[in-house]
């Protein structure tokens, strides 16, 4: 259930990025509600990253505009409220993953006695407690990823932006990671996650929004996109009619057929 | 949550928190890793730092029999060094800065959080300006101390060092900071062409300069050729230059005049503050915008050509095997597209060019010299292409197979055996450093109109040079790789590069050593300008056979040993 508010959160209008003579988003208008989990499905090169740069204010936009909870997403207000976390994220190698997670803390501002308890909180919900003071450096991936959710999360942020979250993560890394989203939605938090695997999308959006070569194709819930979908009614068939004609052929040894 | 941002007290307790964990982490590393490694640096470090106190304090000494070291032509040499530092400092921690804040991880995690973009600045200027200038650190103060202790300076003098060098570190730092901020803000595309513009700039500026200074009419170190030399000197004493306000109030704290001293002291920490206030100040409004158009400009695909370079290349070492060819093919490609790499290339060879370009004036001078120092400046030549090259050797050669860091396996898993690539990095590196500098020997002994023998001996010592100075940095590079860090530079500054460097003038000390030792017993044999000595103890032919017999086995030994050990650590490594 999306929550009715009818400010939103993330607002983007008339949005443009040209890289060089190449039109990397193109018009693309977005509003994002408090308690709404919204999922940016596009192939590589689509302009899912640029766009959720531009959300964090890394990224001017070439025109249109994007603003946070109704300020410009270059604020400082703006990045008080929103948690981003790339798909490689950052991580300072020589600290360990509390004392990460405390230089968050101070950045943000945030009442000391509040962060510890939050800080305890994150630590159980990631199940961070076995390594959390070890240098960062010594985390494989799946490890890194929970400490920079963690991190992300101290402050309570109003905007929640992941881009590509579950790749390179185990099965239970994953799950943690889909049920702190599905949480996070529920509590109020207006999630913007960008992935080009369906099954991701399908299991935890409200909204979907396909994304080909910088346009908005198609939005909507999965039911509605699949209501558009031709013949079997399938988000995979709607996303590859819209983002590259017929399904793609691979040349196959002769005589065998794909089932 | 609140959106008010964090306090800046906090912001700033917080990255100063941030570094001085890093560092704990990193000093407990170390301590725990390696004491030798700790040692050997401190150790080398306290070495080279007391070579160039003796260095500097005979070379003053010198010129205090002369004349009183407090004179102005001192405040003008020093003006001349620190013109060229303040030039040298400005760039490299302008391109440090870009670096740093416009492609760097962590300010783009920093721009992400709260916190005011000058507050980024600061924090990441701090880190370009230490990197920039610690070099400037360690060959500066042996220098000035080594100053104050002849010309018997007072306590003022000492106390105003640190202070004056810290302040004119900042001064440099801050106008390359303004530059890298303005090439972000309005020209992220031509970062390049800019780097390249200032490159030829200053090469021509350079050339300019040498070719003025080589012309200066009169004998050689007589007065009036000094005054001359020094008049065309003069543009680097211009009174609005901190070089000078530096260079004048150093003096003056030497010779016991603290008035002068503070005074310009003053001028030098002004304008060290204004031009950091102008920086940060610039920050605010540049570094987001700039960080945006940089990453926007960087992100536009590039179609990458050139491909007659890469035929030239098949053509030139057609010897080799075609797929160490291709291999070392990728090497160069990689070398090419990054700026950073192939102008601090130019800048070694470009340095060595100059150095011998100078040549001339010994030879214009030929009447000056006797016969005897022809060959002295002929092994001189010879030692200061070694040692460039050995600096050419550890910073490019060495980081060669560390480089492939986490893509190391793609060579592991490679249909050729592992020997094989290295052999072929081996003969790449050899080949090219034999080209770059034998070009330069050749040419400085045909002005120093040296007999062909001499001119072949050169050749060959080089060969042996390049050849043992080429197997031990590739062989060291697989021997101690550092696979987790992707900048040569570092890389080459770890305990592996360190090592290599020592080795490589432990090894071209020994080959310098075998053929200038007993050359006055041999050189006659071909030279005959030169007079025999009166009793050798051994015929001119044969000491030379002995001596072109064990730098050939010495040559063989640096070669063979280095790459044997190199391949078998690259053989037996898990990829």
């Amino acid at each position: 259930m999306i929550a009715q508010n009818p400010a939103a959160l993330v607002e983007l209008r008339g949005v443009t990025k040209v890289y060089g003579s190449r039109r990397v988003v193109d018009h693309l208008d977005l509003d994002l509600h408090a308690g709404e989990l919204f999922a940016f499905l596009g192939p590589n090169g689509a302009g899912k990253t640029t766009t959720i740069k531009m959300v964090c204010g890394l990224l001017h936009p070439t025109s249109g505009t994007v603003r946070i909870a109704g300020v410009p997403a270059t604020s400082a207000a703006a990045r008080a409220r929103i948690a981003y976390i790339p798909d490689q994220p950052y991580l300072y190698n020589k600290l360990t993953g509390r004392e990460f997670i405390r230089f968050v803390v101070e950045m943000y501002g945030i009442d000391r006695r509040r962060a510890a308890t939050r800080t305890a909180e994150l630590i159980e919900t990631f199940e961070l407690g076995s390594y959390i003071d070890e240098l960062c450096e010594t985390y494989s991936h799946g490890m890194r990823q929970r400490v920079v959710f963690a991190a992300a999360l101290v402050h309570e942020p109003d905007v929640l932006v992941v881009d590509e979250p579950l790749v390179g993560l185990d099965p239970r890394s994953a799950r943690i990671v889909k049920d702190v989203f599905l949480s996070q939605a529920r509590s109020g938090v207006a999630v913007l996650m960008s992935t080009h695997l369906l099954a991701i999308a399908e299991e935890l959006a409200d909204t979907i929004g396909i994304i080909h070569q910088g346009r908005l194709l198609a939005r909507g819930s999965l039911d509605e996109l699949r209501a558009r979908a031709p013949d079997s009614g399938s988000l995979e068939d709607l996303f590859l009619r819209l983002t590259g004609g017929d399904r793609p052929t691979v040349p196959l040894p002769e005589g065998s057929v794909l089932s | 949550m609140s959106v008010a941002g964090p306090p800046r007290q906090r912001v700033i307790w917080a990255l100063r928190w941030l570094r001085w964990r890093q560092g704990f982490h990193h000093a407990a590393d170390l301590l725990e890793g390696s004491w030798l490694r700790v040692a050997l640096v401190i150790g080398l470090s306290a070495l080279f730092w007391g070579l160039l106190y003796t260095l500097f304090r005979d070379g003053f000494r010198f010129i205090d029999s002369i004349l009183p070291s407090t004179n102005e032509i001192i405040e003008y040499l020093f003006g001349l060094f620190f013109l060229s530092l303040l030039v040298m400092l400005s760039v490299s921690t302008g391109i440090l800065v870009y670096a740093s804040l416009f492609q760097g991880d962590e300010a783009e995690y920093l721009l992400t959080l709260p916190v005011s973009e000058d507050r980024i600045f600061a924090h990441l200027f701090r880190d370009a300006l230490v990197f920039a200038s610690w070099g400037l650190f360690l060959l500066g103060s042996p220098m000035l101390v080594a100053y104050g202790m002849v010309a018997r300076a007072g306590g003022t003098y000492f106390l105003l060092v640190l202070p004056y060098m810290t302040a004119f570190v900042v001064l440099a730092g801050s106008l390359g900071a303004v530059a890298s901020l303005l090439v972000a803000r309005y020209a992220p595309r031509q970062t390049r062409a800019i780097l390249g513009g200032l490159l030829a700039l200053a090469i021509l500026a350079g050339l300019v300069y040498a070719v003025r200074l080589m012309g200066t009419p009169g004998q050689p170190l007589s007065l009036e050729w000094l005054d001359t030399l020094l008049d065309r000197l003069s543009a680097s004493q211009s009174p609005a230059l901190p070089s000078r306000w530096l260079a004048r109030g150093l003096v003056a704290a030497a010779r016991g005049e603290p008035d002068q001293a503070l005074y310009d002291f003053a001028i030098l920490a002004a304008h060290a503050a204004a031009a950091y206030l102008l920086a940060a100040w610039l920050s605010r409004g540049w570094l987001r915008t700039g960080w945006s158009r940089s990453r926007s400009a960087s992100s536009a695909r590039r179609r990458h050509g050139l491909y007659a370079l890469d035929s030239a290349f098949h053509f030139l070492f057609g010897f080799l095997p075609r797929p160490t060819r291709l291999l070392i093919l990728k090497d160069l490609r990689s070398f090419r597209r990054d700026p950073a790499q192939w102008s601090q290339f130019l800048i070694f060879f470009g340095l060595l060019g100059l150095y011998f370009l100078n040549m001339q004036r010994f030879h214009a001078g030929e009447s000056v010299w006797p016969a005897f120092w022809k060959h002295v400046i002929g092994f001189l030549n010879l030692s200061v292409a070694a040692l460039i090259l050995s600096t050419f050797t550890t910073r490019f050669v060495f980081p060669m197979l560390s480089l492939e860091g986490r893509n190391l396996w793609i060579l592991g898993l490679l249909p050729m055996s592992r020997r094989t690539i290295l052999w072929g990095k081996y003969l790449f590196a050899a080949g090219l450093s034999l080209v770059a500098t034998l070009m330069l020997v050749i040419l400085s002994d045909l002005l120093f109109l040296m007999p062909p023998g001499v001119i072949l001996l050169h050749s060959l010592a080089l060969t042996v040079l390049c050849s043992g100075l080429a197997a031990i940095s590739v062989g060291m590079g697989a021997l101690l790789p550092d696979l987790r860090q992707d900048d040569p530079s570092k890389i080459a500054a770890g305990l592996g590069g360190t090592l290599n460097l020592v080795l490589s003038l432990i090894y071209i000390a020994c080959v310098i050593t075998l053929l200038a030792v007993p050359a006055p017993w041999y050189l006659p044999d071909l030279d005959p300008s030169l007079d025999r000595p009166p009793s050798p103890p051994l015929p001119g032919g044969l000491c030379l056979a002995l001596v072109l017999l064990v730098s050939l086995a010495l040559g063989a030994l640096a070669t063979w040993l280095p790459l044997r050990s190199g391949i078998r650590a690259f053989e037996s490594r898990d990829f």
